[in-house]
């Protein structure tokens, strides 16, 4: 029983090509898109639902853990091996199944890349919503996983209110299907249930989506400030007015000026902040939508309202959002980037509280985040080479975190709990309420072996294993 | 010997709560039957704790307990076993947060549907469940049953915009889940299990939601055909088209006997578009010369309340109809529509239905001809014969019917996804089965 047994048994299942055990192998998978590590003990490859379902039935026999992984963009460790064990890895399942143009559905395998489905359906007109800024990179079972979300689920909804049935193994091997097609149906809604699981109750193998049309009429919009409290206010007005953007993103100056120096997109180097603003509908009403917009921005002191003039305009702008990260990595060796949302109004108030998060430990912070429905991402930069400065940047973290709870708000938008903020999910909920949360892993997870040690607060020290020893950063690579 | 155990249960729960919340007399009790079956004892808990209170009594000593919000729709589900005790949420009726700026509010479980949207209208926001008997009808029940209205073509149901909630588990577990901000991913999303599970996992307490701007006007365009088919065909049009209407409604050739202000027997698409001037003019270019009626103000109003209400009228002027909830996949609400229709016929009843033609949930109502009177196996047969004609994926729930009828079928029909993974959740949530007990699927 055990690791060895496990790998052998998985070679005569999937055949020798589709598992790595080899030290120089697995390390390719210790990671994903912070950088907190687990080294697995084999990392597998299947081709279909049997296959996983075989896979599960080994590991419960041999008593080691299991971990999914799509491509590994998460942020917040729900793809690492805490524990070791089997990483199950999908992609050999990445075909789109269906396209069902009729009822706008999608059956897709948990291997296919969230932007791969868009452009499967592009000339129809059609995407799908949910628009991490991994779209390139990460899989579709992934946002399942981790429910997530992206600028423009300001208004399309994130992860879970586009998908309508699924597909998964449970921890003991059986494979269950609920919903379909229809969004609604007899019975507990399961599919809404075990999207944003996170791996913990059972392991997704087949998801049907929804497609939505394309909008005729999209603009785009930056607003330029002066200062960051002015674009703030914006957030908090533009609300207040009954306008829903299908985005609303800012950056704060520091952000803005790293992030043209990157990519060129047009973003002035000289402003304490800006908006970026989209809006999808009809053409009517998003004219009046974008001048009731460039008036509340004026009103708030915008010094300028830019409206991209074209679609390449438009990619530029956009362009520069989705690569920020990848800009802030550039002017720092480290950083680490949490997503806490606060209720929209608070949004002003929060900005003042990581500033002086920011003087209080002498870390730079740089701000880029959805505004419009006040998700933070905060991102506070170090040098992984100071241990002290390391020790600081979890505290700041932390900080601004509990300050957005206070206010109302949460740890997590949309990067998920995992192995990052489990200590942080006690801020949140009372035991009972993990309790209650924990029974319903258990009735699904008998065995102990779905990604254990995520989610929920662990008694034992959460980072004690060497290869969790640093917390979820990102790296200069 | 049941009578004496409820008593000592009286008394009991009358410890826990206050005499004052605890009602043990038969006639107010008799109210309260649900088809018929008559609750022993009912309690009005005025807080989660006390609500936890009663329901770790109930778990310890196996008692069935049965959640009661407006009493508006307790016709769903098949008979219960048995009722211990009622909870009801009456007392549970505070607004915990209103905030206007954010877009937000948090409601305890007891408050009326339609006072919650009052409150919220008068920031000019807007809360669309749209349930029927809103006034009546209480936030918990509307979650529970996850009861929707005419809205949900523009707002999905409750399950897309319901952001936290709070309740107590089946054996007395107190927990929440979500939050009170419009993004959030931290913990289970348990908005997801308590939202239409019929009271057998939770009582739920507590909600809170994610409102949206109230339209400053709005239109109602009408169209008329001589088919099924033909006003599916234009609803496709119209979901091809680039214009995003509030509401989307296809109107059976039967159902307008139910509705005020049709005057023929033709199915009808109905429109509602929000907007300005120059939005609902578009509307009205792109509906094009289909559109025989344009509707506003209290006109407008009437129709919508009208098409809200409708299993409600048809159960007012006939009390042995049938009314069901039909969910079907888009592409496929023609065929399930002509297939119920001919199992009504098949079984001597009329046929009429209002619904969501574009996500394609219809409430469908069963009036058996008043010939005869009806036999419970014409409620039986003409379920039966649907559910065997529709597409796998389909639902066909009843929602009321003749108690005696009940015995003769599920109104649930076979659920929509794998049934051992929800038992599983019924154990970890009510390991002893004391809620809601016989009415659901297990």
């Amino acid at each position: 029983m055990g690791l060895t047994e496990a790998t052998a048994r998985l070679r005569n299942l999937l055949g020798a090509e589709n598992v790595l055990s080899r030290s120089e192998d697995v390390m390719l998978y210790e990671y994903d898109a912070g950088v907190d590590k687990g080294t697995p003990g084999a990392v597998v490859f299947p081709a279909a639902t049997q296959d996983v379902s075989g896979i599960v039935k080994i590991a419960i026999s041999e008593g080691v853990p299991i971990v999914p992984r799509g491509a590994g963009t998460g942020l917040s460790g729900g793809a690492i091996a805490r524990e070791g064990g089997i990483v199950i890895v999908f992609t050999r399942m990445n075909k789109i199944l269906e396209i069902d143009l009729a009822n706008r559905r999608a059956t897709v395998q948990p291997g296919v890349v969230n932007l791969d489905l868009t452009s499967a359906v592009e000339k129809e007109g059609l995407h799908f919503a949910p628009d991490p800024s991994s779209q390139k990179a990460s899989t579709i079972g992934g946002n399942v996983a981790e429910n997530s979300g992206g600028p423009h689920t300001l208004a399309h909804g994130v992860t879970v209110n586009h998908v309508t049935g699924l597909e998964v193994v449970l921890g003991d091997g059986r494979i269950a299907e609920f919903g379909g097609r229809v969004v609604d149906g007899c019975g507990y809604d399961m599919c809404g249930f075990f999207t944003g699981t996170e791996g913990t109750v059972g392991i997704i193998t087949k998801i049907i989506v929804k497609l939505m049309r394309r909008a005729e009429s999209i603009a785009t919009l930056l607003a330029i400030y002066d200062s960051i409290e002015d674009g703030a206010n914006s957030v908090v007005d533009i609300t207040r007015e009954g306008i829903t953007p299908t985005a609303l993103e800012m950056f704060d100056g520091l952000t803005l000026r790293t992030v043209e120096e990157a990519t060129h997109a047009g973003y002035p180097m000289d402003a304490g902040a800006v908006l970026l603003i989209e809006l999808e509908g009809l053409h009517e009403a998003v004219e009046e939508q974008a001048e009731a917009i460039a008036r509340v921005c004026k009103a708030n002191r915008a010094r300028e309202v830019r409206r991209a003039k074209d679609e390449a305009e438009r990619v530029l702008l956009w362009k520069g959002r989705k690569n920020a990260f990848a800009a802030i990595g550039r002017i720092t060796p480290a950083y680490y980037t949490q997503d806490g949302v606060v209720p929209r109004t608070k949004i002003p108030e929060t900005l003042k509280v990581i500033a002086k998060v920011s003087e209080k430990y002498g870390l730079r912070i740089a701000n880029i985040f959805h505004a419009g429905d006040g998700n933070m991402h905060p991102a506070i930069m170090f040098d992984l080479r100071d241990p002290a400065q390391l020790e600081k940047t979890i505290a700041a973290g932390a900080d601004i975190l509990a300050y957005c709870v206070s206010v109302g708000g949460t740890i997590t938008g949309e990067h998920g709990v995992g192995m990052e903020k489990d200590k942080l999910m006690s801020l949140l909920f009372t035991e009972s309420d993990m309790d209650v949360m924990r029974s319903l892993r258990e009735v699904f997870n008998k065995n102990s072996i779905l990604n254990p040690q995520k989610l929920f607060p662990t008694t034992r020290s959460c980072r004690e294993t060497g290869a969790a020893a640093i917390p979820p950063l990102m790296r200069k690579v | 010997m049941a009578s004496t155990a409820n008593s000592l249960l009286g008394r009991d729960l009358a410890a826990l709560i206050g005499s004052d919340s605890v009602c043990e007399e038969s006639a107010p009790l008799t109210a309260f039957a649900i088809d018929g079956v008559k609750p022993g004892v009912w309690a009005t808990p005025g807080s989660v704790e006390e609500v936890a209170a009663i329901l770790q009594l109930a778990n310890e000593r196996k008692f069935t307990v049965t959640v009661a919000g407006g009493f508006s729709h307790q016709s769903m589900g098949n008979v219960p076993t048995n009722v211990d005790v009622l909870l009801r949420t009456d007392r549970l009726n505070r607004v915990l947060h209103f905030d206007p700026g954010d877009l937000t509010i948090g409601v305890e479980a007891g408050c009326k549907v339609a006072e919650v949207q009052k409150k919220v209208a008068t920031d000019s926001l807007l809360l669309p469940l749209d349930i029927s008997k809103a006034q009546q009808g209480t936030i918990g029940g509307a979650l529970a049953t996850a009861t929707a209205g005419p809205l949900k073509h523009g707002f999905g149901g409750a399950r897309e915009y319901c952001i936290g909630v709070s309740f107590v588990t089946g054996d007395g577990r107190i927990a929440k889940a979500g939050g009170r901000v419009v993004k959030n991913v931290a913990g289970y999303d348990l908005m997801k299990l308590m939202i239409g599970s019929q009271g057998t996992l939770g009582v739920i307490t507590s909600a809170n939601f994610k409102l949206f701007p109230a339209p400053k006007q709005t239109r109602t365009f009408l169209a008329e055909f001589e088919s099924v088919e033909a006003a599916l065909e234009y609803r496709d049009f119209v979901l091809r088209s680039a214009l995003n209407p509030m509401c989307l409604e296809l109107i059976s050739s039967r159902a307008h006997a139910y509705l005020d202000g049709f005057d023929n027997e033709r199915w009808a698409i109905v429109v509602k578009g929000a907007g300005s001037d120059a939005v609902l003019s578009r509307f009205r270019r792109e509906l094009g010369a289909e559109i025989s009626k344009e509707l506003a103000g209290s006109d407008e109003e009437q129709l919508w309340l009208g098409i809200q209400e409708f299993s409600e009228t048809v159960q007012k002027r006939h009390q042995n109809a049938m009314s069901m909830t039909l969910h079907v996949a888009s592409s496929g609400l023609s065929n399930v529509l002509c297939d119920a229709e001919q199992s009504a016929i098949e079984q001597n009843m009329l046929f009429a239905c209002v619904g969501r033609a574009g996500v394609a949930s219809m409430a469908a109502a069963f009036v058996p001809l008043s010939v005869d009177p009806p036999s419970v196996m014409q409620y039986a047969n003409a379920v039966g014969e649907l559910r065997r004609r529709m597409p796998r994926d389909s639902t066909a729930i009843v929602t009321r019917c003749p108690r005696e009828a009940k015995a003769y079928f599920s109104v649930w029909g076979g659920p929509s996804g794998d049934v051992e993974a929800m038992r599983a959740v019924k154990r970890a949530l009510d390991p002893k089965g004391i809620l809601n007990r016989g009415r659901f699927l297990f």
